[in-house]
């Protein structure tokens, strides 16, 4: 009979373990635990792959490229991006541009709604751009209103010195929004198309019960966009769109709707991407090879920068010039993207990355002449060697160890075992010590100065090289390596809020004088510029990619 | 029959030690918990990075972040405030993998998933375990035992995420049989791939344990005693040899059972499951302390949970062991 205790004891012990797996095979069914139930199907519907789940639906609180591109599915800005780049009217019917330069009239059309059949108007402009500034809500985007867009008042009222009432944005009515500048800001229209800057309805935000709230089902949410979200839950693993029958541009809009599905390990992805779960997907490196002469591979600019920042404050060696100059001739960026980032990233040789800041006058990318400064930045092993030679006898000693810390991702460590290699063969008595970190404590440590070479990247986040050469000025977060030159700060300065700033086309030149300094300098040491590998099936069409502000946008897509 | 009488007459009788037993056991539960809670707030505090060290922030950005989420105040308050929040039910919100939103909004609906599949692979674990374990015992040295080894072997050795893997190649892409993304709308076809995957060292281990068990019991006196008063067969196995090898098979099972959890961290990250383990190593590489507070003192309480029931069923149903607790009174 004590068996029979046992065995008893034994089943309820398993029915215990049941009774947790039914309820939650209970509640999943209820509410669909997830969003796939409500799975929008249909020919014209594009299933989308994003490596990363959605960061928040709130435009003044997200800051990752995927939580930008859901956004701008479904709510429009002022300005939209073209398939260039270049920013159009979208909710702004037009605008005018004072001659000062410093006041910026929007005249929003009238037949844009928001989901609710609500008007979009000035004042959502106002709410929105409002909490973007407020220190309460604390958006990590706020330096785009004061450092980068130079509106009026922004600056002290993210300091708290002023009320966010005092923010330089105004309706003279509902369809008006006057903006003012404190100067002339040449990209600015180009901000409008960033997800910071987008509108938000101030009654239907405090219906929802606001932080924490707002933008986290589809009930709690408006869109004013092509799409309208149909189904999501924070953190989803997959949610669905579908196509705004009340959207003002909605004759355009060609799919009947979005489903974007979460997959973080790549070899899954490719799978559901050749089942035909998925029509357009993202590749690894390592699966370029297998697919790259299928006529539905292609790859995109996706806008970062990975380089080499060096300690120049606080490491001695490091602040010697010439072995600085030795680094950036020893490492060999073509061989770095063709053998191991294989992805069609760029070997780059310029501060300023290519594919996302265009001239002003011409249109021309700004960093399209990528041997502009091969005197400073090339792969040359004899000019190498020489800077090496110099420096040793500059730096009294022959072999120098440094430990060059990177991140935790297959890629980045990859590239920094090569970099690693070609550093200590180029340059016989350097050693190099690899330290893998995880990003957190990467940027722990630079950012403390507590390093010594780190490879680390940089994303722009507006369309204009500043957002790269302002990261060198004296004491600015991202100078990791502290480097200080007065004329390269004055010539930022000049390009942000002095003399140059109502002349583009100086103010062109001498951002390039600005990066020359770089360069001669060998402040860094750029690597390549990251791009996005990429399968799409052969009937879709139209997607537009942008290596900043919004990666992808599926307005004018087309499926069938 | 008198003597299973006699059995539950006992357990009546000794009815406010088993109380008082189980008394115990949930109050150390409730302690060994809030000191689990301590400990982690501790080691969040020595977590390299912090959950706002992105690269576009500077100081005065981290700064107003910080105040705004209480984390500029010393450790203990941090963690009064978090255990009084607890007592209330509210879990902090994430910093960054869905910001703002309520923790308790944000595993909700995920919790379920990871336990169901968690579940399935336990019954698949153990069912199949057990079967194994029992041919292998009962065919000692045949061909059908060491192949059941090897399968063992292999449950063992490889790790889930390998398994999952090559079944989504086979079953999920090549076959088709089972989806290899979750889908909410076929949640449990979607969970059998998952189930395996993760079932695989449970069953290998209680099929190697159930296999020495059974020996153990086979080769024991009372079974030669029974054998030798013409019981055989079934009967023999079923009422008298399995009997006894199960109870010590649900004292591997508890633990096992922690092992589905930390291995449905990958697995879950492979299938795209909506459930907390994949949340969680999100929340960790991104510093998210809320999350990640959150759902250890959920696998904690959850694995405290499963001993606490195997202890007290125990103790319900094998006086000895109460007994020896109580000391004997």
């Amino acid at each position: 009979m004590k068996a029979m205790k046992r065995l008893l004891a034994a089943v309820l012990a398993v029915a215990m373990v049941f009774a947790f797996a039914a309820c939650g095979g209970g509640n999943n069914s209820n509410d669909g635990g997830t969003t796939s139930d409500n799975t929008t199907t249909g020919s014209k519907v594009l299933n989308v792959m994003i490596e990363i789940e959605v960061a928040t639906l709130d435009p003044q609180i997200a800051t990752d490229g995927t939580s930008f591109e859901v956004i701008a599915n479904f709510t429009d800005g002022l300005m939209q991006m073209d398939e260039n780049g270049v920013p159009v009217e979208a909710i702004a019917e037009s605008y005018e541009i004072s001659d000062d330069q410093m006041t910026y009239t929007f005249h929003l059309r009238e037949d844009a709604v928001w989901s609710n059949g609500t008007p979009v108007t000035a004042d959502d402009f106002i709410f929105g751009w409002q909490r973007a500034v407020d220190p309460a809500v604390a958006s990590e985007y706020s330096y785009l209103f004061s450092d980068i867009g130079q509106i009026k008042n922004a600056a002290e009222i993210i300091a708290g010195e002023k009320d966010v009432t005092e923010l330089g944005v105004s309706a003279p009515d509902d369809h008006t929004l006057v903006v003012e500048l404190n100067v002339p800001v040449s990209y600015f229209l180009s901000l409008m198309y960033f997800p910071t800057f987008y509108p938000v309805n101030r009654e239907f935000y405090e219906s929802t019960g606001g932080e924490g709230k707002y933008a986290t089902s589809a009930d709690t949410l408006l869109s004013n966009g092509a799409f309208v979200m149909e189904s999501y839950e924070p953190a989803a693993m997959n949610f669905s769109l579908v196509k705004n029958p009340d959207y003002y541009d909605a004759d355009k809009v060609q799919l009947e709707g979005l489903n974007y599905q979460v997959i973080k390990d790549s070899q899954q992805a490719l799978m559901s991407y050749q089942n035909g779960t998925l029509d357009v997907v993202k590749l690894s490196g390592d699966q370029v090879e297998q697919v790259q002469d299928d006529p539905e591979f292609s790859v995109h600019g996706a806008g970062y920068l990975w380089y080499l920042t060096m300690n120049v404050h606080d490491v001695p060696e490091l602040a010697n010039l010439n072995l600085r100059m030795a680094f950036t001739h020893a490492v060999d960026r073509e061989a770095i993207v063709k053998n191991v980032v294989k992805d069609g990233s760029l070997a780059t040789y310029t501060a300023v990355p290519p594919q996302f800041a265009t001239s002003p006058v011409d249109g021309s990318d700004f960093a399209a002449d990528q041997e502009m400064f091969s005197e400073y930045c090339s792969y040359d092993l004899e000019k190498a060697t020489e800077y090496f030679e110099a420096a040793k006898a500059e730096l009294g000693k022959d072999t120098f160890e440094f430990d060059l810390i990177c991140e935790d991702q297959t890629e980045t460590q990859r590239v920094a075992t090569v970099i690693k290699e070609q550093l200590e063969q180029a340059l016989p008595g350097v050693t190099m010590n690899i330290v893998v970190e995880t990003k957190k404590q990467r940027l722990d440590d630079i950012q403390s100065g507590n390093y010594e070479v780190c490879l680390t990247r940089w994303g722009p986040d507006y369309a204009d090289p500043m957002t790269y050469l302002g990261m060198w000025i004296t004491d600015n977060n991202n100078n990791y390596g502290r480097w200080s030159n007065a004329e390269y700060d004055q010539i930022i300065a000049d390009c942000t809020t002095g003399q140059y700033v109502s002349d583009a086309a100086a103010r062109w030149e001498a951002l390039y004088d600005a990066e020359e300094i770089i360069m001669r300098e060998a402040v860094i040491v750029p690597v390549y510029t990251k791009a996005d590998a990429c399968m799409i099936k052969s009937n879709v069409d139209g997607i537009e990619f942008h290596p900043i502000a919004l990666n992808r946008v599926y307005k004018n897509a087309t499926k069938g | 029959m008198r003597r299973f009488q006699f059995s539950v007459f006992k357990i009546n009788e000794s009815g406010v030690s088993v109380k008082k037993y189980i008394l115990n056991r949930i109050l150390i539960s409730i302690a060994t918990l809030l000191a689990i809670l301590l400990v982690l707030f501790i080691l969040m505090q020595l977590m390299p990075g912090s959950p706002f060290n992105d690269e576009k922030l500077d100081d005065e950005q981290r700064a107003v972040l910080y105040e705004k989420y209480g984390l500029d105040d010393p450790v203990i308050v941090q963690f009064g405030r978090y255990v009084w929040n607890m007592i209330r039910g509210d879990l902090g919100v994430s910093y960054n993998i869905s910001r703002n939103t309520p923790i308790t909004q944000l595993i909700q609906n995920r919790l379920p998933i990871s336990l169901a599949i968690g579940g399935y692979a336990v019954l698949l674990g153990a069912v199949v375990g057990l079967i194994l374990g029992i041919i292998s015992a009962l065919m000692r040295g045949t061909f059908v035992d060491s192949l059941c080894t090897i399968i063992s072997v292999i449950g063992i050795a490889v790790p889930s995420y390998v398994f999952a893997l090559a079944l989504s190649y086979y079953f999920g892409f090549k076959l088709q049989w089972f989806p290899m993304l979750y889908d909410s709308s076929q949640a449990f076809n979607s969970s059998v791939m998952p189930a395996i995957s993760l079932g695989m060292f449970t069953m290998a281990s209680i099929a190697r344990f159930t296999r020495s068990e059974m020996l153990e019991v086979l080769d024991s006196e009372y079974i030669l005693l029974a054998e030798s008063k013409g019981i055989s067969g079934a009967s023999l196995i079923f009422r008298h040899a399995l009997r006894n090898t199960l109870i010590p098979i649900i004292t591997v099972l508890a633990p096992l059972i922690v092992d589905l959890m930390t291995g449905s961290l990958v697995v879950e990250k492979i299938f795209s499951i909506p459930g907390v383990g994949s949340l969680l190593v999100t929340a960790i590489q991104s510093n998210d302390y809320n999350v990640i507070i959150a759902l250890s003192f959920i696998y904690s309480a959850m694995y405290i949970g499963i001993m606490l029931v195997v202890d007290i069923l125990y103790g319900i149903i094998d006086p000895r062991i109460r007994l020896a607790k109580d000391g004997g009174k």
